[in-house]
């Protein structure tokens, strides 16, 4: 065993000598690393899977009872400060490594069938083996700083991941967006972690912890500043976990191929947030205000992300929001101590979103074959409807995680998620209201998105619908081009490819398909296999026989062995959820599967509201009104007050100097440069003069 | 042969030059300048052995001594001697001279015109630059910053862009014009006192009162000011910069910028320190404004060229808080930061001249979506503009982290102003991005731009530039994995700087009295109780 623990190592360097191959063969070499496309993709693959056996490896030793192993090097040095870099592994490691590792293998596997026909097949893989590497370097990360290092590497994979097809301007967007909104919380990370190194001297998560107690009990700290040091280091989680107010880049990320939206935007990175709210855990815990800004950041993240996802039409911005939503749960479950609880829906959570995902990427994929290359309509769900028939698998695998996201029993959302409002009911009955009543919108709009996609008849064929969404598309991009450019006509003639260069009258005509079909089966099987946990591995963690909480609690906490269950408790609070869940499905089939009730006339009743949720609360807009345009507004002024006027002034100042002197004559003549070499000249001079008396 | 003896440096800085005065016997028959450059490249990579073989072979990076030292009498009278050596804080800028200029040799490939005369230039910079560095003689040092101006006017204003002549006379008017104070200090100092010498040694040894020291430090400030160059002697720069050619700016930014940085820690830290205590407060202020201002400007501006530069001089910033940290980490940083920015600043120029071969043009609306078309540069401008933003895994991120926590545990300044100045400087790291990926995206990403693709012939970036890029990249990426790599080279060095700087320090503290108050900005160390 312990020969493996040596190795572990390899688990991050792995992928990353993978996605080096392949990235430097695509720079010297392009068009030959191109051609070979299954080699690439079964290197990248093998390399992966094999990282994946030894985390499994070392998830069973953990799971044996082995110590947590340490192994470091001085990584950098100046005086007596050293800077240790290295790996922990211990339980939290070893489950995020398997989580990842399995994820990541998956979705790799998935992406064989979805980006088959991508011109960025190989690059595709590269990227994705890199963000493997990165984020598995940040969960076995044994310090701050080594956390901050993968923390921003992940975001810079994200980044290229979500501007892959960068001749989209949304995608080009949204990628700059996605990582200038990361960095403004890892501002707030970075702040944070120097505030704590200057506190305590370290950047170790558990000295940090003592020391701080230590300090703030000795008063040499005030209780205020240890807030302000953790609340600044939370600020991290809150943009890499898309949490309110610094969510908004996570819906915009879809626009990224929909394997990594699975990968990156449901399972993993936006996961490193809560990940370093549990490495984080004994500095938070001892300051009740910090637990609580998370815990109300997480509740209301959870509920503003449910409320919009209600009236997306976009398949995945509708996941996306649902995932803000999810993380939402998990942060406040933080926030309120339910260590074991978040984690547990950290993992359940990767599993049925991450299949819900690639099984929206499978409808996607199957659309695509009717409507085209365009994102406008295959995403869209108007479009969709009755996909049931033509896709099986997809249907039935997105069926499940819909059930595990909504919390019905046994699937696993129900146990994870049972459990963070159990506690936080104990813990908080306000917050715990906001998450009751966000589960039961979580029930209505995933069973509103599986019924519009998967039931009812395929509305994909309807060119009238075609005609309004291309509409819509345009009035958008109007908006963004501004109130000159308002006629969607001569929109249309001027930009005809703009956002889906290959949605060319060529690649219309290539398809010919008027029905779905069910994807390929490198497709289907991840979706699968994702299954299995989706169902199951919530029994794990079940409030009678809790193996999880075994595994999983907050580091110094001694297990309560005997955490006396009591049936009447877990079946009021698990009734009232599944309660709760079950009017949200009722209501959605009434609406959107027997279609006894309108949607569009509730929708025209409380407009206001629903203008509020279809605008995202109107956040995007503030904040580009505010932070967009007014930081563009300053830098311009800025850069008019160099040119205009310190440069001015500089000048003059020189000038008036010169005039004084007697250069001016040089000046006059043209030929300042002589300027320079009288100086020259004369200390030259002078040297020489010495130099023969 | 006792290779301990050679005179490595003296032979490093003329060999280039001698060398230079023969291309005029180069036969070039087809009158396109290829022998040239291909003599200026053999001249360049045998210089650039000659100085990794000089630090490897002769080169001790334990201790903090000068090393390498040669001193040979020239004008006696005046004690003027021509004396190099190398310690800690020579030693990295000669290599990173020595691996600059010959890249950008490299990157001359393209230059058609007078090419005899371009790689003179050339040639002639590569000495003047590292004499700058490795001269010990305060006399010959004015000098040698004297001599390496004239190539750069010449470079600009005959090869430049449309406003070359008035960038060429921008620059030299500048530079002459901070120069002046550094002779006017110089001077005076060498001639304070009852010896008069220019040697760099022993006027570090030379006790100069409170009111000389501040006297000479804003001298010398102004001048290095100018170079670095601090915010308000900007100016020059987005000018000079903008109008430059690409090999011109490789060296702009690689290395003169850099001689500012080692001017500064080199005189007015060293030689200086009691002043240096005093003025490390405006330092920090200045870096701030230069790291916050430019990144502003960079924003704004629409041409490619300006916008990098501006981005050279937010970067800078951060070797100023370095500077003024008076912690080892902060000052190692400084140095790391230096080394890094010429690096990435050589790489980011050069890729930009790349792009505007082809694009023919600066000006950021008028490219688009040539992503497509140059995949290549698009991706290895992607790299080095992550590098530029500090991206963890490249020099530049360790550089600013190594700043920030030196400068976060400084105990030489009170709480709230050490606050202030950390998050200013942080709110840099969220501007950087903004405007380097604004970069990115405009030139590269979305559709096509019709009319550029339509007009220009867009093709990809040959082997040469691979080349050139990957060069770079390799120890930007290098020292990003493992900053030992770099930073034991001169980390004796820097900790004996500060040990120096803080004994100023604390002499400063404890001699504190009512009347100095007003002038004397510091309180007293804040971290002691809280760090044990």
């Amino acid at each position: 065993m312990e020969t493996l623990y040596q190795y572990a190592w390899l688990i991050p360097v792995l992928p990353l000598a993978g996605a080096m191959i392949i990235g430097l063969g695509l720079i010297s070499y392009n068009q030959s690393v191109n051609r070979l496309r299954t080699a690439s993709s079964v290197l990248i693959v093998s390399l992966i899977g094999t990282a994946m056996v030894l985390s499994f490896g070392l998830l069973w030793s953990q799971v044996q009872g082995h110590a947590p192993y340490v192994q470091s090097f001085d990584w950098a040095a100046a005086g007596d400060f050293h800077l240790r870099m290295g790996f922990v592994i211990d339980h939290l490691t070893a489950l995020m490594l398997v989580i990842v590792t399995s994820v990541a293998f998956l979705v790799m596997i998935y992406t064989d069938g979805y980006m088959a026909h991508d011109p960025g097949y190989v690059r595709f893989y590269a990227y994705l083996s890199l963000f493997s590497s990165s984020m598995l370097g940040l969960v076995i990360s044994p310090n701050l700083v080594q956390v901050y290092i993968f923390w921003e590497l992940v975001g810079m994979c994200s980044y290229l991941l979500i501007g892959f097809w960068y001749d989209r301007k949304a995608a080009a967007d949204a990628c700059q967006k996605a990582f200038v909104t990361n960095r403004v919380g890892d501002f707030g990370l970075l702040l944070g972690i120097l505030a704590l190194y200057w506190a305590t001297g370290s950047f170790e998560f558990d000295v940090i912890g003592d020391r701080l107690q230590d300090l703030v009990q000795s008063g040499a700290l005030s209780g205020g500043m240890a807030a302000l040091f953790a609340i600044l280091v939370f600020l991290g989680p809150v943009a890499k976990s898309a949490q309110f107010p610094l969510h908004v880049w996570l819906p915009d990320a879809m626009e990224g191929p929909t394997p990594i939206s699975a990968l990156i935007h449901a399972a993993t990175m936006v996961a490193a947030g809560v990940f370093l709210i549990a490495r984080m855990f004994p500095v938070f815990e001892g300051i009740p205000v910090a637990m609580d800004v998370i815990a109300w950041t997480g509740g209301v993240t959870a509920f503003l992300g449910a409320s919009i996802a209600i009236t997306q039409n976009d398949i995945k911005k509708g996941l996306a929001y649902s995932t803000m939503s999810q993380l939402g749960y998990m942060v406040m479950a933080m926030g309120v101590g339910a260590y074991t609880a978040g984690l547990f829906h950290l993992m359940t959570h990767a599993f049925f979103k991450a299949m819900l995902f690639l099984g929206s990427g499978s409808v996607i994929h199957g659309m695509e074959a009717v409507v085209g290359h365009d994102p406008v309509l295959a995403q869209d769900m108007r479009l969709m409807g009755g996909l049931r028939k033509y896709m099986p698998i997809t249907a039935i695998t997105f069926l499940i995680g819909t059930l595990a996201i909504c919390g019905i029993p046994p699937f696993a959302g129900f146990w994870s998620k049972d459990e963070i409002l159990g506690q936080t009911f104990n813990a908080n009955p306000a917050l715990w209201l906001v998450g009751w009543l966000t589960a039961g919108i979580t029930a209505f709009y995933m069973f509103r998105m599986y019924f519009s996609t998967f039931e009812g008849s395929f509305r994909g064929n309807d060119s009238a619908i075609k005609q309004q969404l291309k509409i819509e598309q345009l009035q958008r991009m109007g908006l963004a081009f501004g109130p000159g450019a308002m006629n969607p006509k001569e929109l249309t003639a001027e930009f005809p490819t703009s956002d889906a260069p290959d949605n060319s009258p060529d690649a219309h005509d290539s398809h010919h398909s008027s029905t779905p079909h069910e994807s390929p089966l490198a497709m289907w099987l991840p979706l699968v296999i994702l299954a299995i946990p989706s169902m199951l591995v919530g029994l794990i963690g079940t409030p009678f026989a809790n193996y999880f909480e075994a595994f999983i609690h907050a580091p110094g906490k001694v297990m309560e062995t005997a955490a006396e269950f009591e049936w009447s408790e877990f079946l009021i609070m698990g009734g009232s959820s599944v309660g709760i869940a079950l009017i949200g499905i009722t209501l959605a089939t009434l609406m959107y599967r027997t279609q006894k009730i309108d949607p569009g006339a509730i929708a025209d009743k409380i407009q206001p509201l629903y203008q509020l949720s279809l605008n995202k609360w109107y956040i995007d807009d503030i904040y580009d009104a505010v932070f967009v345009k007014g930081s563009r507004r300053l830098a311009r002024q800025v850069l008019e007050v160099d040119v205009r006027i310190v440069d001015g002034l500089v000048n003059l100042t020189g000038f008036v100097t010169l005039v004084t002197g007697e250069a001016l004559k040089y000046l006059e003549s043209g030929k300042v440069q002589f300027y320079a070499l009288i100086v020259f000249g004369a200390v030259l001079g002078l040297v020489l003069v010495s130099g023969i008396t | 042969m006792n290779t301990a003896d050679f005179p490595w440096l003296t032979t490093i800085i003329l060999f280039p030059i001698v060398a230079s005065f023969f291309i005029p016997l180069v036969p070039d028959k087809e009158g396109k300048g290829r022998p040239i450059r291909w003599y200026a490249l053999v001249i360049g990579l045998i210089n650039f052995s000659l100085t990794v073989y000089a630090f490897y072979s002769n080169y001790d990076i334990s201790s903090p001594d000068l090393q390498l030292v040669e001193s040979y009498s020239w004008v006696s009278s005046l004690d003027l001697r021509w004396s190099v050596g190398a310690d800690g804080l020579s030693m990295p800028l000669i290599l990173l001279t020595s691996f600059i200029t010959t890249l950008a040799i490299l990157a001359s490939w393209p230059v058609t015109l007078k090419p005899r005369l371009f790689f003179f230039l050339l040639l002639v910079m590569y000495g003047g630059q590292i004499a700058v560095f490795a001269v010990q003689d305060m006399l010959l040092f004015f000098l040698v910053w004297e001599l390496e101006l004239l190539p750069v006017y010449l470079l600009l204003s005959i090869w430049g862009g449309k406003k070359r002549l008035y960038a060429a006379t921008k620059f030299i008017l500048y530079t002459a014009g901070g120069s002046l104070f550094i002779l006017v200090a110089a001077l005076a100092m060498a001639f304070y006192g009852d010896t008069t010498t220019f040697d760099m040694r022993s006027l570090m040894e030379k006790d100069f009162p409170l009111n000389f020291q501040l006297l000479a430090y804003a001298g010398f400030l102004i001048a290095y000011a100018v170079k670095l160059p601090i915010f308000p002697l900007h100016t020059w720069l987005p000018d000079a910069h903008g109008e430059a050619t690409a090999p011109v700016h490789m060296l702009l930014a690689g290395i003169l910028l850099k001689m500012g940085g080692y001017a500064l820690i080199r005189m007015n830290v060293e030689m200086l320190p009691d002043a240096h205590v005093r003025f490390a407060p405006i330092l920090l202020i200045l870096g701030v404004v230069n790291i916050i201002y430019a990144a502003l400007t960079s924003f704004a501006q629409r041409n490619l060229k300006r916008k990098i530069a501006y981005s050279s001089i937010s970067h800078m910033g951060f070797v100023l808080i370095g500077i003024a940290s008076f912690t080892d980490l902060g000052m190692s940083g400084a140095v790391l930061q230096m080394v890094s920015h010429g690096l990435i600043g050589a790489s980011l120029f050069f890729l930009v001249g790349a792009t505007y071969d082809r694009t023919h043009t600066l000006i950021l609306d008028e490219m688009g979506g040539v992503g497509k078309k140059m995949p290549r540069i698009f991706a290895m401008f992607t790299a080095c503009s992550l590098a530029s933003l500090a991206l963890p895994g490249m020099s530049g991120f360790v550089a600013e982290l190594m700043i920030f926590v030196g400068f976060a545990t400084s105990d030489a300044y009170d709480l709230t102003f050490k606050v202030i100045i950390v998050v200013l400087a942080a709110i840099g790291v969220i501007l950087t991005p903004i405007y380097l990926l604004s970069m990115l995206r405009e030139i590269f990403y979305g559709p096509e731009n019709k009319a550029l693709v339509e007009h220009e012939v867009l093709v990809d970036a040959e082997p040469r530039e691979v080349f050139i890029i990957a060069s770079l990249l390799v120890p930007i990426i290098g020292i990003g994995f493992y900053p030992k790599l770099l930073t034991q080279v001169y980390d004796a060095k820097t900790e004996e700087i500060t040990a120096r700087l803080r004994t100023a320090y604390f002499m400063a503290v404890e001699k504190r009295n009512p009347a100095l108050a007003d002038i004397q900005p510091f309180q007293a160390p804040a971290l002691q109780d809280t760090a044990s």
